[in-house]
């Protein structure tokens, strides 16, 4: 089903096409948290499945699949976003719409590439961290 | 956001999740989400807003991680 207008989602597809490897996306749903009093009544984890089935239409390279409550998530609607099916610890947490669809699809543009685009000084310094490190960023559709 | 992508793409070590703050509000109530993007360290909020590159891992290399 299309999520974009268009002439959008023709661009997605060309940028889609510069994957340089695949990219699965599982979508895990389970419980969901209450929204806020006066939040649209929707179907938070059947519109993420919708989205995420819309953008892996448009790229062979990508493809996706949905599991009940799978290991690994805090909470529901998610995405782990999967380089060649592998775990790197990337998620997103709700529903990826509005302005967040752009944070999804860099997501999966970032995980086709087979060298980061980070700086090379970048890369070395993350290359000497001896600790774990969580970053977790809170975003708003809008 | 992106850059907390990358950052976990490039180590093993760095796991990165964007949460959507009006679908999670008792989370986002307990980091004192205000204004997005807020950005959370190992369970601790640090900032608010994009930062270029070389801040940002400065930011998230920052001896207060050790």
């Amino acid at each position: 089903m299309a999520i974009f207008p268009p002439e959008d989602e023709e661009r997605v597809r060309e940028l889609l096409d510069a994957l340089e490897r695949s990219v699965e996306l599982l979508v895990a749903l389970g419980p969901e948290e209450a929204p806020l009093p006066g939040a649209r009544d929707i179907d938070f984890g059947a519109e993420t499945q919708r989205v995420v089935s819309g953008l892996a239409a448009l790229s062979e390279r990508v493809t996706y699949r949905v599991e009940e409550e799978p290991d690994g998530f805090d909470r529901y609607p998610a995405i782990a976003i999967l380089p060649e099916g592998g775990d790197v610890g990337l998620r997103y947490y709700g529903l990826p719409w509005g302005y967040e669809l752009g944070s999804l699809i860099g997501a999966v543009l970032e995980a086709g590439r087979r060298e980061s685009s980070l700086r090379p000084e970048s890369l070395e310094r993350l290359a000497g961290l001896e600790r774990d490190l969580t970053i977790d960023v809170f975003v708003t559709p809008t | 956001m992106l850059l907390a992508y990358k950052t976990a793409l490039a180590s093993p070590r760095v796991r990165s999740a964007a949460i959507e703050a009006t679908e999670f509000p008792a989370l986002a109530d307990s980091m004192d989400v205000w204004s997005v993007p807020r950005i959370v360290v190992n369970g601790v909020p640090q900032w608010d807003g994009a930062v270029p590159e070389r801040v940002f891992l400065d930011r998230v290399l920052a001896p207060a991680f050790e």
